[in-house]
């Protein structure tokens, strides 16, 4: 079992430190820790599993701060790896976004929601709704009535309704106004392009990207607000085209092993009933064209953008980014379109934003080479980033919600969104 | 109030947890529920069977959340307490899907070893390949059961189930029986005869945990699925063991963390099923987002599932990998290339084609010196050229010849030694190479000067071989150039190169003094001597060529020790099938009893430092730690031509202190910046050192009958400890203070054995630090067909 969990700064810095088991783990394991990262770089930070002279360390990594947990014993490591994902999920949830500063200026929280989470090294509730029940999310009003009245704490004095219904994540006596639920497909396409390349040096051709793999990882997320103890049936026009299924733990297994109709009984508030993937897709809604030809120590670049399948809505905040490979000494890099940023580390971020009507956008410049080096051989990736709000690329249609014992007022709601996750252009 | 940890409150606290646990609310018997581990905590014989009387009581709870918690209890309390299971097993299972997520991941390994434990293993899962290999046994080799196997048709499924056996053994075997097996056959079949298989069809137990855990395939939390995915992998008929691989593909996208570690465990699935995960294997490619760790493993999974289906788009992959900016990653895939090749032989000229294509482009460009990493990929080129070749020299003459021509522009001396050694090796292979061996050798001998140490001795050693092997008039030259070679070696710089040379003169100085006519005459006079050594290189080439023997362990799925390839403390292997059957129960307790009271004499020692030097690697590290009893080996890496290993033992089966070759094994281990290759590439010089040290042996006391094999091996030590229930004791005895028990110090001196040159001296000292007297302490040489040495060992016990 879990005995200790810190969170460390981006300097190494122990931000929070709780002890979990009657066992303190000593702070200098977090010495060890960052010292191993100094000597051995990124590679050690991308260990989730460390084994240390005295301890298991997990690890994971969030906006730039470090979730360690500790063990002496054997336990499924994932355990430990999902549950440090939930803390970072649910701390970011709580203080709107996760920094150094927002934890310091927090604290009580943290400590409150640990404490709540996790109890003996052994993790207890981890529902996000029912936490939110137990501990009131920090807001003004509640910072103002803490200093007036020197009462710190905001944890609520009566037990979360859930413990004592039948339904582990969801209160008894829930009432609203108005009874609303709201139904979002959020989907994010992972896709490999390889731009094919010549070897011969001189007339690199120019043309469409292979599309090496693609397909789509979806979510069902839930906003549901309804009074009393509602019970949902949610199916899909097009089932079968999911590739694998994961649900939320509401879900009834049964009527989706029979009929492909998710069944449940929602929580209250904000969650995520489902995720899918959907495999195999044919076809990308914007292409991407980088075009390399070094000769004589300098490199040319060139990429296009441009829609390829327009889905109906606009494609907006499109932003392209890509690591210039170490061999590169300076880059001139321009755009007809959008902004153009080269930081420091080599990373290179085009923004363009939505493509415009008359022309498409280019990024064109040259990039000079280590000296003695005569062409490029290592050639960069490029990660594309984009948005299409009101389609699910994936095709994935709602067919309908369904409501036992339907209240007077009812309104339902149903979007879509798609997102790049990881897509990725290779040159 | 069970969080005061204070033994004077605890039997109250005893009596309040019981009475919640009768309580009417749900969330009050769940909090007595999660009272329990902290109770238990305290250590206070008296009160535990109360504790696990309330265990039993929560257990057979309606309620899932109080059932979650009280597996959680259970897992901590009393793990091997199988008859409390065995009570509610029916009630449990069915309300498994219910319990809380975190709940669900205990829930479901105590059943699987209730189930193990109860009913024995499934005779249509893997874990069924056992059966086959035991009864096979009484009569037959493990080399028969290949055979036959063979000849059904399906060739590469013999290695396939050599390691399923692998592996599904070791889910069964504690540290104990590990070392046992190793180092005596025989018991690999006692310990397991009294295995009995149920089948999955009839068994109404198995049917429903697997029925039970199916949905939890789906689960959100990945934790949870990764468990199922477990108990189906061990307990489902082998044709239904394919629904466990979509889920698991699907969790690799949660998050990089978790990635990492479901690649771990596929990893070793795909190589027990390569066919599970064949039709899958774009999942496998690799994203430029995946770290480091994440990227070797999906090379690793992809050439190990490659098909010749499959084949040409993962190659494709391949090639863009290459050009990948991290030269690292490049190097690996390089590697994976090599693999690939041997895997499907069909493949390996278009993979030679394309890896001398490689070659060229490197040398191109390598000529300024761009780090460290380009030359590792030209290395790792070569290295996998010179493996797909050795499989087929005659056919890949072409490539041969190519690659003695660049040899004028690899500037690495790692690449230059190997195809040096490729000289020697191949000489006499087709009609065009041994036509040239003389223009190579007088290239080699002009350059001679200039080379590296290593380089160097690769030249003389590949000048002899080639020597042994020409005839005609090619002799004359090559005997010229060969003693021009050793009068340059004479004056070297480097102090190994004068004494390679010495020896090779002394060796040869019958065949140098005596003139080109009189050569043949002279060779039949000392015919002993190049026949011994011709047969001493030959019969290298055959060693190689014999497959590394597999010595990984392998892990429960999901389990910590599988990621980080040691046995954690309180890591516990599956329970012997059906050992707790009534009858059986008490003696399992005992024995239970019996390794607690080892493990107390041991913690003494063992304390703290109890995790793990994993690998080579880190040896220091752990010597630099201040607990008195830490073992240091100095230098143990640098001696990797060793092959032996000396594990200590004692009757019981349950040695804490370990010491196995990890071979190939811990190239993925750590991540360090040592993957593969720098491995692979000293066993490269190794080996050319080891054609040589054997001909020592040969010639100067060719009596001698023992051949020790020098096997490039590294040492992997864990130090066990014997399980949760050892806990139970150890607080006390975690002081240095009082520590008491077998304390073992060990160290390899610097100074040379008195017998062999191959072997290493060990010096073992143990000291009995408690009060009773030890008796029958012994020294177990893991691998006895080694042949080490053990009079060599001295051993000094002092029984106080």
């Amino acid at each position: 079992m879990l005995q200790c969990i810190f969170l460390l700064a981006d300097n190494g810095a122990v931000i929070l430190e709780k002890q979990l088991t009657g066992h303190r783990v000593d702070r200098s394991i977090c010495d060890w820790f960052w010292d191993h990262v100094i000597s051995q770089g990124d590679s050690f930070k991308s260990m989730p599993v460390i084994a240390s002279p005295t301890h298991y360390i997990f690890q994971i990594v969030r906006a730039g701060i470090t979730f360690l947990a500790c063990t002496q014993v054997e336990m499924p490591p994932l355990m430990g790896i999902e549950f440090l994902c939930r803390v970072a999920d649910i701390l970011s949830d709580y203080l709107g976004e996760l920094n150094e500063d927002l934890i310091k200026d927090n604290f009580v929280i943290v400590y409150e929601l640990l404490d709540e989470m996790i109890d003996n090294g052994f993790p207890l509730t981890t529902e996000p709704n029912i936490l939110r029940e137990m501990i009131a999310p920090p807001n003004i009003v509640s910072k103002m009535l803490s200093v007036v009245t020197g009462n710190s704490s905001n944890v609520s004095d009566i037990l979360p309704g859930a413990t004592a219904s039948c339904v582990p994540w969801r209160p008894t006596d829930v009432k609203y106004a108005n009874n609303e639920v709201y139904v979002d497909l959020v989907e994010e396409m992972d896709a490999i392009i390889n731009s094919t390349k010549q070897f011969s040096l001189l007339h690199a051709r120019f043309r469409d990207g292979v599309l090496v793999k693609c397909e789509i990882y979806g979510e069902v997320q839930v906003n549901c607000l309804l009074s009393g103890l509602p019970d949902l049936t949610l199916s899909f026009a097009n089932p079968s085209i999911l590739h694998d299924v994961r649900f939320h733990p509401c879900v009834r297994f049964r009527p989706w092993e029979s009929h492909q109709i998710l069944s449940f009984v929602p929580p209250d508030g904000q969650f995520k009933l489902m995720s899918y993937r959907v495999k195999k897709l044919k076809s990308t809604p914007i292409y991407v064209k980088p075009q390399l030809t070094s000769d004589a120590g300098t490199c040319r670049i060139s990429v296009m953008v441009g829609i390829r399948n327009d889905p109906g809505k606009t494609i907006d905040s499109i932003i392209l980014q890509f690591q210039l490979p170490p061999c590169i000494l300076s880059a001139d890099l321009t755009s007809n379109h959008g902004t153009v940023n080269v930081l420091s580390n080599k990373i290179c971020t085009w923004s363009i934003g939505r493509i415009p009507k008359d022309k498409a956008p280019s990024l064109s410049g040259t990039m000079v080479l280590e000296t003695g080096l005569e062409t490029l051989r290592v050639f960069p990736t490029f990660q594309v980033e984009f948005r299409i709000m009101g389609v699910a690329l994936s095709g994935l249609q709602i067919d309908k919600l369904d409501l036992q014992n339907v209240p007077n007022r009812l309104y339902k709601g149903f979007r879509a969104v798609t997102r790049a996750g990881e897509y990725e252009v290779r040159s | 109030m069970a969080g005061i940890r204070l033994h004077v409150i605890s039997p109250l606290v005893l009596v309040a947890v019981g009475k919640c646990a009768r309580d009417p609310s749900v969330f009050v018997r769940k909090c007595a529920a999660n009272a329990l581990p902290k109770l238990h905590e305290l250590r206070q014989e008296e009160i535990t069977s109360a504790i696990e009387e309330i265990v039993g009581i929560l257990l057979n709870d309606r309620s899932p959340g109080v059932v979650g918690a009280a597996a959680a209890a259970f897992a901590s309390i009393c793990p091997n307490n199988f008859t409390l299971i065995g009570r509610n097993y029916r009630n449990l299972c069915q309300i498994l899907p219910d319990v809380e997520e975190w709940g669900q991941i205990l829930l479901i390994e105590i059943l699987l070893r209730y189930v193990v434990a109860s009913h024995g293993l499934v005779k249509e899962s893997i874990m069924s390949s056992l059966l086959c290999i035991e009864s096979s046994h009484s009569e037959k080799d493990v080399f028969d059961v290949n055979v036959a196997l063979e000849d059904n048709g399906i060739p590469s499924r013999t290695y396939d189930s050599e390691l399923v056996n692998l592996v599904s053994r070791s889910y069964i075997e504690g540290l104990g029986e590990y070392l046992t097996r190793s180092s005596d056959t025989n018991a690999r079949s006692s310990d397991l005869n009294g295995a009995r298989f149920t089948s999955g069809k009839t068994n109404d137990d198995v049917k429903l945990l697997l029925q039970c855990t199916s949905p939890l395939l789906w689960s959100h939390n990945s934790a949870v699925v990764l468990a199922a995915a477990g108990v189906h992998w061990i307990m489902s008929p082998k044709e239904d063991v394919k629904r466990i691989v979509k889920p698991l593909l699907f969790i690799l996208r949660s998050s990089g963390a978790s990635k990492y570690v479901v690649l771990c465990n596929i990893q070793v699935f795909a190589k027990a099923l390569p066919h599970l995960f064949v039709p899958h294997y774009e999942d496998f490619f690799v994203s430029s987002s995946d770290s480091y760790q994440s990227k070797a493993l999906k090379l690793e999974i992809l050439s190990s599932i490659v098909t010749e289906s499959s084949i040409s788009s993962v190659f494709k992959e391949f090639q863009d990998y290459i050009r990948d900016p991290d030269r690292r990653f490049a190097a690996d895939t390089v590697a994976a290339i090599g693999l690939c090749a041997r895997k499907l032989p069909k493949m390996a000229n278009t993979c030679v084609e394309g890896l001398l294509a490689l070659i060229r482009q490197e040398l191109l460009t390598s000529d300024i010196e761009s780090g460290n990493g380009e030359a590792d990929v030209l290395i790792q080129s070569i290295i996998s050229i010179k493996s797909i070749i050795k499989q087929d020299p005659s056919c890949h003459e072409k490539v041969i010849i190519q690659l003695f021509r660049s040899l004028d522009s690899i500037k690495v001396p790692e690449a230059r030694v190997m195809i040096i050694w490729m000289v020697g090796e191949y000489s006499s292979v087709g009609v065009k190479i041994p036509r040239m061996l003389t223009t190579v050798l007088k290239y080699l001998a002009w350059c001679f000067k200039s080379e590296a140490v290593e380089t160097k001795l690769q030249i003389l050693n590949t000048t002899i071989k080639v020597l042994l092997c020409a005839k005609g008039g090619d002799m004359w030259t090559i005997t010229r150039l060969f003693s021009y070679l050793l009068e340059l070696a004479e004056c070297d710089l480097n102090y190994d190169v004068r004494d390679r040379a010495r020896f090779f003169k002394k060796l040869f100085s019958h065949n140098l003094c005596s003139q080109v006519p009189e050569e043949t005459n002279a060779l039949q006079e000392n015919k002993d001597l190049p026949l011994v050594l011709v047969e001493c290189i030959f019969r290298k080439q055959e060693n190689l060529a014999a497959s590394e023997p597999i010595n990984d362990r392998f892990y429960l799925p999901g389990s910590l020790s599988q990621i980080v390839l040691h046995a954690a403390p309180g890591y516990e292997p599956l329970p012997k099938p059906c050992s707790s059957l009534c009858d059986d129960l008490g003696q399992f307790s005992n024995s239970i009893d019996r390794t607690t009271a080892l493990g107390e004499e041991w913690t003494g020692s063992s304390s703290n430092g109890t995790d793990d030097p994993d690998t080579s690697g880190s040896l220091d590290e752990e010597s630099g730690s201040n607990y008195d009893s830490q073992q240091s080996i100095p230098g143990l890496s640098d001696n990797s031509g060793t092959g032996d290993s000396a594990s200590e033992g004692d009757r019981n089966c349950d040695p804490l202190i370990q010491i196995s070759d990890a071979g190939i094994a811990c190239s993925n281990e750590n991540g360090a910046s040592h993957s593969g290759f720098p491995d692979l590439e000293g066993m490269m010089s190794k080996r050319a050192l080891e054609s040589w040290l054997d001909e020592q042996p040969g010639s100067s006391s060719p009596s001698a009958s023992e051949q020790i094999q020098v096997r490039q091996s590294s040492a992997r030590i864990s130090i066990g400890n014997i399980g949760r229930q050892v806990k139970a004791k150890s607080y006390t005895l975690l002081d240095p203070a009082n520590g008491n028990g077998l304390k073992v110090y060990y160290s390899f001196s610097s100074e040379a054995s008195t017998i062999s040159p191959q072997l290493v001296c060990l010096e073992t000292f143990f000291e009995n630090c408690s009060s009773e007297t030890m008796s029958e302490v012994t020294l177990v040489d893991e691998e006895s067909h080694k042949a080490l040495d053990l009079a060599d060992l001295t051993l000094a016990t002092t029984a106080r």
